[in-house]
């Protein structure tokens, strides 16, 4: 039998803590995709989303159901993602390990798709997510909510506690200046092509 | 007829935002009249196709594989009680006894023969026994030919009646309280756990061998642009290295030519 959310959290407050694994186990990877989307990073996204869950397991008797269980859950999210956002903003690092001999490891490595589509796919999901770190904050979340987690204007609105037509207008902005960057990176790839 | 100025009355960055998502929860009729007015205006249809294609790009993003621990680690906040806790409530000199049980019956199976007699205790390999012997003890009853079996018997059905005490009182003390079938339940869930944390291993190798593999790929990539960047640099150079030198070499010979002709001309 499938429970609701607001099931399981009923559940899940009276002591079964089974449900609160469902919950985790339903909401895991839309909360980490979604502060991954925020703050650009593995490590940092997964820490975000495991603390998520464990403010969310702390405050459940709180949570009397005003909101969505997932609406409460994303305001958690994007809170601890604004708290990482203001502490720190570091570019990724890469390191290969020392015990790897890393161009042996290139030429081993076969993967389902081709290393050429699979560096071409990578290309393009690195480009979108350039355009996007340049955004600022508040239009990146709006795209992220609508885009990625399919949230109506309204809901964006209460997440982020702000008027619809704010909301709407973060969205033009920010899709206005990803077409603007993704064109320019478009253009850069096809000169570094020829 | 088409327009070539975008003419909408309204707030029309909203209007074409929600044109965009078909969201028109909140403001009712708003995608309507839009829709009325993209139906005449080129710049507002152009303007819709790039967003549109800006969304199929953002289709493309997305985050790395995640590793997920979560669930387990609140899921198993109960202390573990193992399915071997029972015999640990058996006294220590049950344990010794059943030890000695343990090394009688290995020496019966690797063939030792055991003597426990008025002469004290005998032990010699089935191999230093003659045969006359062998059958002697194999026609004789196993009370009056080996008094220790007789022994380890009595000894064996004790351990049995202590163990099945242990057990059920280990079963039915609130404490531990674990059923012999939670306890086979729960080696089944250890094995499950340790299975799907070894394919978790597995897969976090591959990701991570293959993410290690994508970056290589890109750095040699990255490499031979900047590569055949910098042989463009070096060719252009020296081609300027070259006009230069051809200009000297020019200069050069008008400078000899002219001395020359100076020489020639003293004389």
């Amino acid at each position: 039998m499938t429970w609701t959310d607001e099931e399981l959290v009923a559940r899940s407050i009276g002591g079964d803590s089974e449900s609160f694994n469902e919950l985790v186990l339903r909401w895991e990877r839309p909360i980490y995709a979604l502060a991954y989307r925020t703050i650009g990073r593995e490590e940092d996204a997964r820490d975000v989303c495991q603390e998520t869950f464990l403010r969310a397991f702390r405050a459940l008797p709180g949570f009397r159901g005003q909101a969505k269980f997932s609406s409460w859950l994303y305001r958690i999210a994007l809170n601890l993602c604004r708290d990482w956002i203001r502490r720190e903003r570091r570019a990724p690092i890469v390191q290969p390990p020392e015990d790897v001999d890393v161009m042996e490891l290139a030429a081993a490595s076969e993967p389902s798709e081709s290393i050429e589509d699979l560096v071409a796919r990578k290309d393009l999901s690195r480009a979108v997510e350039r355009a996007m770190s340049l955004l600022p904050d508040e239009q990146r979340t709006a795209i992220v909510l609508k885009e990625y987690h399919g949230l109506t204007f309204q809901e964006i609105a209460e997440l982020l506690g702000c008027p619809l037509s704010t909301v709407k207008t973060r969205l033009y902005q920010g899709l206005t200046v990803l077409r603007r960057e993704l064109a320019k990176g478009e253009a850069k790839r096809t000169k570094v092509t020829l | 007829m088409t327009e070539s100025v975008c003419t909408y009355a309204g707030d029309r960055d909203e209007a074409l935002v929600t044109f965009l998502y078909d969201d028109d929860s909140s403001v009712n009729g708003q995608r309507a009249a839009f829709a009325a007015h993209v139906a005449v205006c080129a710049v507002c249809r152009e303007e819709l196709d790039a967003l549109r294609g800006v969304r199929t790009q953002l289709g493309r993003w997305t985050p790395p594989e995640p590793n997920f621990v979560i669930h387990q680690s609140i899921s198993h906040q109960q202390p573990a009680v193992g399915n071997s806790a029972w015999w640990r409530t058996i006294p220590a000199w049950a344990q010794v006894a059943a030890a000695l049980l343990f090394l009688g019956v290995a020496a019966g199976i690797a063939n030792l023969d055991v003597h426990y007699d008025q002469q004290g205790l005998t032990v010699r390999t089935g191999w230093s026994r003659d045969a006359r012997t062998n059958v002697s003890v194999a026609s004789a009853g196993p009370s009056a030919a080996a008094p220790w079996k007789a022994d380890l018997t009595a000894l064996e059905q004790q351990l049995r009646a202590d163990i099945r005490v242990a057990r059920t009182s280990t079963a039915s003390a609130p404490a531990a309280a674990m059923q012999p079938q939670t306890v086979s339940a729960q080696h089944t869930g250890d094995a499950d756990l340790m299975r799907r944390l070894r394919a978790m291993v597995d897969d976090s190798e591959k990701r991570q061998q293959r993410e290690l593999a994508l970056r290589i790929a890109e750095l040699l990539r990255d490499v031979n642009v900047q590569r055949q960047s910098d042989l463009a640099k070096v060719n252009r150079a020296l081609g300027a290295v070259e006009n230069n030198l051809g200009v000297e070499v020019l200069k050069t010979r008008q400078q000899v030519n002219l001395m020359y002709r100076a020489s020639q001309v003293v004389r």
